[in-house]
């Protein structure tokens, strides 16, 4: 489903991405780890195509389309998502109202009839309970005024309305407590299917416990370095990341 | 030796004008006329050297001989809302015909020219348009709403303009009596390819307990210049609000000037504008807070699209007898191109010690975090920018007081930005 190989990007000329390669298969979870400025948010915003990130070389498939090519609405078209770590308040700018469009936009691109206002309505009821979401947050402003906790909700709701082949969860764990890390990862829990797939960038294990990957990449300056089982996110937690820096570095040296 | 006198700019325009005036003064104003037309002899055309004028320039006004106009056929806008009382004028021609005015209890209207307006509330001398207006005016509204009545329908006034070099100098008066209540609905329309120069200057005097409210809506034509003084009087305990709407035009200024000249009383002073091509926007108000616990509240917004221009003047004082005014001033401005600019200046001279005021200015960009989150959802580019648009302008729309006015105001913005 997703091929990337050999990825450098950059930002403002310095290069955070220094020969990345990941390929996930259809139906898979896979969870991103690793130190801080190790390059798991902006390999999720390159994905998702934040233009302030500069692609230098290296290549990005999905689903047989150049992703590298593609605007970040034409992205979503395909199927890519983007559940960001600090949701943007929009004033003014009605979540609902704008789902819709955004549903909409992708149906035109796809060549379907737009949705209509009863099964819209019928979906948003589905699945602002799949994350709690009050009904009156579904309504308010994008985000505005929205606790930690309530944008975070909002992302994974938002993700259950547009049905992505892949989801890219980046850092949804930060900034939550336990019971509201349950209700989020219980929603994408509940959205996991065989042709659905999951990176979930993270620092901390802890969302594995709710969220059980199918495999865990250590990302350390740039590249991955080292890739296991659910088990490895674990050994992490245990041991930190040091010994995995000590052991690149010895081999770089 | 040539004896002939020099013939100035202003000499040569005034000249013009008078050849083609017919008269609407009312034997009530004509002394006050007489006195402009002697004051215009000595008054000169305002340069950006003046710090009034420094961002707009009237070089074009001034450089061009410019008549009155007759009373035309011009039409009156599709998507006008329906109202039942409704004035039209044209060219500063009262048109009957086209008006409806329904008797109701407590509410006189009568076009200037058959009013018995015989002052002004406007102070100073030195503005030469604002002398023309008074020295050559035509007809607006005179409305007077009297004592205990608050008027439920709103006014529906319809200006339009039209011709090549057609001046029109509509002057209203509006007369708020204790304890009553008014809304209008203001439009002032130039017919598209039209070049006609709108000096338009309107009074408005709030008694105690009344409330006053207006949105006024102006269209402006490619060529055009459109010019709108408003002055207004507030007593005590009383509501002014007014909502200008500048949608489009060649060159659009705004003055707008309130006293607050007894206590407890309450000034809202909003706009939004959306010039596009090489459009120019200017807005200049003056709030004057002489007395205390007054509360005035201003809130402007633009967008500024491709070569256009905008300006915001905003000077709110506080004399030194207005303890306890709060004012509040906004003005916001998304540049939507590269080459569109904005002069914003926030004016606050404040004389008393015990007072709250702010005021703030932004000028920017699109918020780009908004506008990647938008479009990773799926949006195109063009529809978050809209999306954003309308959020920043619904700002300002909230405080319409005539909800019938939105589609018109939306329907302009759409296109500007399509």
């Amino acid at each position: 489903m997703l091929n990337i190989k050999d990825l450098h990007a950059s930002i403002e000329g310095k290069e955070i991405l220094k020969g990345l390669s990941l390929e996930v298969k259809p139906g898979e979870v896979h969870a991103i780890m690793g130190p801080n400025g190790s390059g798991k948010s902006t390999l999720a915003s390159v994905l998702a195509g934040n233009e302030d990130f500069e692609v230098t070389s290296g290549s990005v498939d999905f689903l047989g389309k150049d992703l590298l090519e593609l605007g970040p609405d034409e992205r979503s078209h395909a199927g890519v998502f983007l559940a960001f770590q600090y949701p943007v308040e929009i004033p003014g700018v009605s979540n609902i109202n704008f789902l819709k469009a955004a549903i909409n936009e992708r149906r035109e691109a796809l060549g379907e009839e737009p949705i209509t206002a009863k099964e819209f309505l019928k979906r948003v009821k589905e699945k602002a309970s799949l994350v709690e979401l009050d009904n009156k947050l579904a309504n308010r402003s994008v985000n505005e005024g929205f606790s930690g906790g309530e944008k975070k909700r909002n992302e994974i709701f938002q993700m259950a309305m547009l049905e992505p082949k892949l989801a890219i969860l980046d850092e949804t764990d930060s900034g939550l407590d336990i019971d509201a890390l349950r209700i989020v990862a219980n929603g994408v829990n509940q959205l996991r299917s065989e042709d659905r797939s999951f990176v979930v960038v993270t620092h901390y294990q802890r969302l594995l416990d709710y969220i059980v990957p199918d495999f865990v990449h250590v990302l350390y300056n740039g590249k991955i370095v080292k890739t296991g089982g659910k088990e490895l996110a674990l050994e992490l937690e245990e041991k930190g990341y040091d010994w995995i820096k000590k052991e690149v570095d010895t081999v770089t040296a | 030796m040539d004896l002939a006198k020099e013939i100035t700019k202003e000499q040569a325009v005034l000249d013009s004008m008078r050849n083609s005036y017919k008269s609407a003064v009312p034997e009530s104003f004509s002394s006050l006329s007489s006195k402009s037309l002697l004051n215009l002899e000595s008054l000169e055309f305002p340069t950006t050297k003046l710090e009034y004028w420094k961002y707009t320039r009237t070089g074009q006004i001034a450089n061009k001989e410019w008549k009155f106009g007759v009373l035309e056929n011009v039409d009156l806008p599709e998507n006008l809302p329906v109202s039942k009382h409704r004035m039209v004028f044209v060219n500063g021609h009262f048109d009957e015909k086209r008006s409806s005015l329904p008797q109701v209890e407590g509410l006189t209207i009568l076009p200037f020219s058959k009013s018995s307006v015989a002052s002004t509330i406007a102070q100073g001398e030195e503005d030469i348009f604002r002398a023309w207006n008074t020295a050559m005016p035509q007809d607006g509204y005179h409305i007077t709403v009297s004592k205990n009545k608050a008027i439920e329908d709103s006014l529906q006034i319809v200006f339009l303009y039209s011709g090549e070099n057609t001046i029109s100098q509509p002057r209203s008066f509006v007369e708020l009596a204790e304890n009553s209540e008014l809304k209008i609905s203001e439009f002032h329309i130039h017919s598209a390819g039209s070049m006609a120069f709108a000096n338009v200057h309107s009074e408005a005097v709030v008694g105690d307990n009344a409330h006053l409210k207006i949105d006024v809506v102006q269209h402006g034509s490619e060529k055009g210049f459109h010019l709108q003084e408003t002055y207004g009087e507030q007593g005590k305990n009383c509501t002014y609000m007014q909502n200008t709407f500048t949608l489009s035009g060649n060159w659009t200024r705004n003055n707008s000037t309130i006293r607050l000249t007894d206590e407890h009383s309450e000034c809202n002073l909003n706009g939004f504008y959306i010039p596009n091509l090489k459009e120019h926007v200017d807005n200049h108000t003056i709030i004057d807070h002489e007395k205390p616990n007054c509360e005035s509240h201003e809130l402007y917004r633009g967008v500024l699209l491709d070569k256009s221009t905008g300006v915001f003047n905003g000077k709110v004082f506080v004399r030194q007898d207005a303890q306890k005014t709060n004012a509040f001033q906004s003005n916001g401005n998304i540049i939507v191109s590269d080459t569109a600019t904005m002069n914003s200046k926030p004016e606050l001279e404040i004389y008393a010690d015990d007072v709250k005021c702010s005021h703030g200015s932004t000028t920017g960009q699109l918020d780009e975090d908004a506008m990647f989150y938008l479009m990773a959802r799926g949006l195109s580019k063009e529809s978050s920018r809209k999306l954003l648009i309308n959020a920043f302008a619904e700002d300002v729309l909230e405080k319409l007081v005539n909800e019938d006015l939105r589609e018109i105001i939306e329907d302009t913005i759409h296109t500007k930005l399509a």
